[in-house]
């Protein structure tokens, strides 16, 4: 029998083997690691970058502007380049300054909402924003994927047809007309939810219950609708991807050895099934910190799209910049943690 | 033992409580909304004995799989069941409830799959495999699994550490080793072992089989083997049952399959095998050339088309290492051969012989990482990327599956035409013309018929030949033939490769043929070079190496080819064996 093992090949690893599995794994999360800090450097340099290459500058279009109606002296001239903040210096003392305030967060003051730094404008959308877009797209991807799974594993029953049907027909309404909808008849028409705001002109945000409250309340009608919009996504991408693991051979061969359906279920066919789903959670999760600027909108919830939107309408470019430098760092960082969950839930990643 | 032939019970003499396993007159059909059933499995009746060892033949749609997974009732929709009985240990499985299967699972009929490979699950580790079983049907105490765990992977010959490994940690042969002792953690007293060693090399092959007619003699289990070689099949098992379109064709002890056949369908497959190495060699349709024969016939450079010669010299190919630490893949070493033009070489050894790197360097694909690659006066070795068309007008590739080898949402006129349009001046209706001609030419007629099917509505050996001429449609010098015939059935593997045969002698050009299949070898090629680790071991007239292997790795790869005739006696010398201890 000493052919049987010459196959093997385990035995010269053999004994020996856990060390190089372990190494290689620390070789993959630091190689993650790398990668993510050297993206996050190649953006925040580009966002440094392209304003730079684009002809003119904000006090030279001021200027303009303002020498139309008469000739502009040269004292407002030097004025409306401090107000502006115009560099001064080379390319390096600029970068490096800039990298400065990346780091402490100093983005400047809004021209839209004078005299408000942009970082204080920021730091009160994103609570809103994360809380309202984060939860509701976390809460859509569980729920949705849970529906898909039970939907795949229950295939031809109801448990699949309706959550299947329901979940592909909300997914082809247009979510700002499912928020005007919303807000319509539970809003206007039976004065169910408020119409508007992050929480009741009445009411001073604190730590208080009766503020949560408030807040939660109005965050009612936001998060349904981004919910029921992206609900059917999820459903129809996990049960896609858990009847195609359904049909592959380790699921018969488990069923083959009478394991328990629950545990065929949940342990072999949606935990492989699930593996594909994560990158596209991961890219919605990037994009909470955009916030979901029609809904924000239509609601007129003061979050991050609100933000973004005003200050692309009025051109305030230290409000933009800091905005796209969030949106870009928390795309990375969300593709970042997905990437760590995928090396820990799929052992093939680092090897 | 009695037995007798197809439709009538075996065993007759038996008492009924000899049996494990009684089908009466089964019957699985495929349903489908479109189209009418499909008749996969049709009134088939048969009986195990206990602790039999059977075997299951058939070719490529016959059924034996779909009886397979009915038998132990694993049979999914489309599949269905629509009439007769399975009696297991006096028990009808159709009519259990799914928890009562569930439970029956253990103790009672188990199965190996064909794709051992992707058997386990890909995030759990093999230990958690076993444990999972341990736990779903708790025969063995929580205290035990791992050491029944650890007991078992030793049963299949593998070292305890694979339990703490991930299923893509280990090779083809192991992982199939596991799922056996998976298998076996059930303690069944019927085994189901679909193609288990199909996707496996020769050798590896040889020795899972081993470990499986071992486990059955000491276990004790009853088991039946299903498989398209009955050459393996004879080899294990003690009786043979065939299968064609769904019907037992022949069931008869596996001396008596092999000494007197009875059916015709048998007596075909039994004729597909002969001994690579004797002196004539012969299948249907094909008769082989001795040396002096093929001397006389091989066309000369002048006559034929080919007229460059192919130059591999001290060729190396060096991969990276697959993680740090380990050594670098030294895939090909030092190989050095010509391709004179006309000659037919063959290229042999398992896979991870570095033969089909040799083919990704021939052809451009890769580049070697010392030596040189020269086609007349083209080298190889230092053509741009841009400028391998020049190098493909001349030398085109036959690929292993045919599956895969074609986009299956053109039509063959279209595969076909694609290369005329690149490679010659064929235009509108002469490039019809040719496709037509092509067609022909691999045999497939009438043409016209052919033209606007896609690849899903041809037979893998109507699919392989498309291949065949597509590499035909730029009238090369050289074709690399890459294990064109390892994925067709057996009965059509001797068309394949007679029309690559005639096509060589016909057109004259040069064949590098890739295989690990020394019977084909032996049948279209006059020399031969044996690789083993990326290096050359043995070279050759084709006769002389397969008559008189000088290297032991030839004499390995020789003894692993599955061989009805000694078969024979190896079931003899077993049985002595075990008479005698």
């Amino acid at each position: 029998m000493s052919e049987a093992v010459s196959d093997a090949s385990v035995g010269p690893r053999e004994g020996k083997y856990r060390a190089p599995i372990l190494s290689s794994s620390l070789r993959y999360w630091l190689s993650k690691v790398g990668l993510f800090l050297l993206t996050l450097w190649a953006a925040v340099t580009l966002n440094f970058i392209l304003p730079r290459l684009m002809p003119g500058s904000p006090a030279d279009a001021a200027i303009a502007k303002l020498s139309q109606s008469g000739p502009v002296s040269a004292a407002t001239k030097h004025a409306i380049e401090a107000q502006l903040g115009v560099p001064s210096g080379n390319i390096w003392q600029q970068y490096i300054e800039y990298l400065h305030q990346v780091v402490t967060l100093n983005f400047g003051v809004s021209y839209t909402f004078f005299p408000e730094s942009v970082e204080s404008l920021v730091m009160r959308a994103l609570p809103y924003t994360i809380t309202l877009v984060g939860i509701t797209t976390i809460v859509a991807f569980i729920v949705g994927t849970l529906l898909g799974a039970s939907a795949a594993w229950r295939r031809g029953t109801w448990r699949d047809t309706v959550p299947t049907l329901t979940g592909s027909f909300l997914s082809t309404f247009p979510y700002f007309w499912v928020a005007l909808l919303l807000l319509f008849f539970l809003g206007y028409v039976a004065h169910l939810f408020p119409t508007s705001g992050a929480y009741a002109p009445t009411v001073e945000p604190n730590l208080s219950f009766s503020f949560f409250g408030d807040a939660i309340y109005h965050a009612i009608l936001p998060a349904v609708t981004l919910f029921v919009t992206s609900l059917g996504g999820w459903i129809l991408g996990m049960r896609n991807a858990m009847i195609n693991t359904l049909g592959d051979d380790y699921i018969t061969f488990a069923e083959a050895n009478g394991l328990k359906g629950r545990t065929v279920a949940l342990r072999y066919a949606a935990r492989n099934a699930i593996l594909p789903n994560l990158t596209g959670f991961g890219l919605a999760l990037g994009g909470v910190v955009g916030g979901s600027i029609l809904v924000e909108q239509v609601f007129g919830y003061p979050g991050v799209g609100y933000l973004l939107f005003n200050a692309v309408i009025n051109q305030d470019f230290p409000l933009m910049q800091a905005l796209f430098l969030m949106i870009t760092l928390s795309v990375l960082v969300a593709n970042f943690l997905v990437d760590i969950l995928y090396g820990i839930l799929d052992p093939r990643t680092h090897r | 033992m009695s037995s007798t032939t197809a439709g009538r019970g075996p065993n007759g003499d038996a008492r009924a409580d000899d049996f494990l396993l009684e089908v009466k007159n089964l019957s699985v059909a495929y349903e489908s909304d479109e189209v009418p059933p499909v008749q996969a499995v049709d009134r088939v009746s048969f009986s195990l004995r206990k602790g039999e060892f059977v075997g299951l033949v058939g070719e490529s749609g016959s059924g034996k799989s779909t009886l397979g997974f009915a038998i132990t009732r694993l049979q999914k929709p489309p599949a269905v069941i629509t009439g007769g009985n399975v009696v297991f240990d006096g028990r009808d499985i159709r009519e259990m409830d799914p928890e009562s299967l569930r439970r029956q699972r253990q103790g009672g009929f188990a199965m190996v799959l064909q794709s051992g490979m992707n058997a386990l699950n890909p995030v759990r580790t093999i230990g958690h495999h076993f444990t999972d079983i341990f736990k779903a049907h708790g025969h063995v105490q929580r205290k035990d699994w791992w050491d029944r765990a650890r007991y078992l992977v030793d049963k299949v010959e593998l070292p305890p550490g694979v339990l703490a490994r991930y299923p893509a940690e280990l090779s083809g042969g192991m992982r199939q080793r596991v799922s056996i002792a998976l298998a076996l953690s059930l303690e069944p007293r019927l085994m189901v072992f679909d193609e288990p060693t199909t996707a496996l090399d020769v050798l590896v092959q040889h020795a899972v089989m081993d470990t499986i007619t071992t486990l059955q003699e000491s276990e004790g289990f009853t088991a039946v083997l299903i498989s398209h070689d009955l050459g393996v099949v004879l080899e294990a098992t003690e009786r043979v049952m065939v299968m064609h379109k769904g019907r037992i064709v022949e069931n008869a002890p596996s001396d008596r399959i092999l000494s007197d056949p009875q059916n015709d369908y048998t007596k075909m497959l039994l004729s597909h095998y002969a001994d690579p190495r004797a002196e004539k060699v012969s299948l249907p349709g094909f008769e082989h050339f001795t040396r002096a024969d093929a001397g006389v016939d091989t066309p000369a450079g002048e006559t034929g088309r080919a007229s460059r010669r192919l130059v591999v010299e001290n060729v190396s190919k060096t991969y990276p290492p697959p993680s740090r630490g380990d050594n670098p893949v030294r895939a090909v070493r030092n190989v050095s051969f010509t391709l004179e033009p006309g000659q037919a070489l063959a290229l042999v050894g398992q896979s991870g012989s570095g033969k089909s790197t040799i083919a990704k360097l021939i052809t451009g694909v890769e580049k070697p990482s010392e030596g040189r690659i020269a086609f007349g006066d083209l080298d190889v070795t230092t053509l741009p990327q841009r400028r391998l068309r020049r190098l493909h007008e001349d030398v085109q590739m036959i690929f292993q599956d045919p599956y895969s080898a074609q986009n299956p949402v053109l039509t063959v006129e279209y595969q076909l035409s694609r290369p005329i349009r690149n490679f010659t001046q064929l235009r509108g209706n002469d490039a019809r013309d040719e496709v037509r001609h092509l067609l022909e030419t691999v045999g497939l007629t009438p043409a016209e018929s052919f033209v606007t099917k896609l690849p899903h509505q041809l037979s893998g050996g109507q699919r392989q030949r498309v291949v065949v001429a597509r590499a035909l449609a730029c009238n090369p010098q050289v074709i690399i033939a890459d294990e064109p015939v390892s994925m067709l059935d057996v009965s059509l593997r001797a068309g394949v490769l007679k029309l690559i045969e005639d096509l060589r002698r016909e057109r004259g050009v040069s064949l590098l043929y890739i295989t690990h299949d020394l019977l084909s070898a032996r049948l279209v090629t006059d020399d031969i070079l044996v690789l083993h680790e990326g290096e050359v071991v043995e070279r050759g007239a084709t006769t002389d190496v397969m008559l008189d292997p000088q290297d032991e790795y030839t004499r390995a790869l020789l003894e692993a080819i599955p061989n009805p005739a000694r078969a024979h006696e190896e079931r003899a010398r077993r049985h002595n064996r075990a008479e005698s201890q």
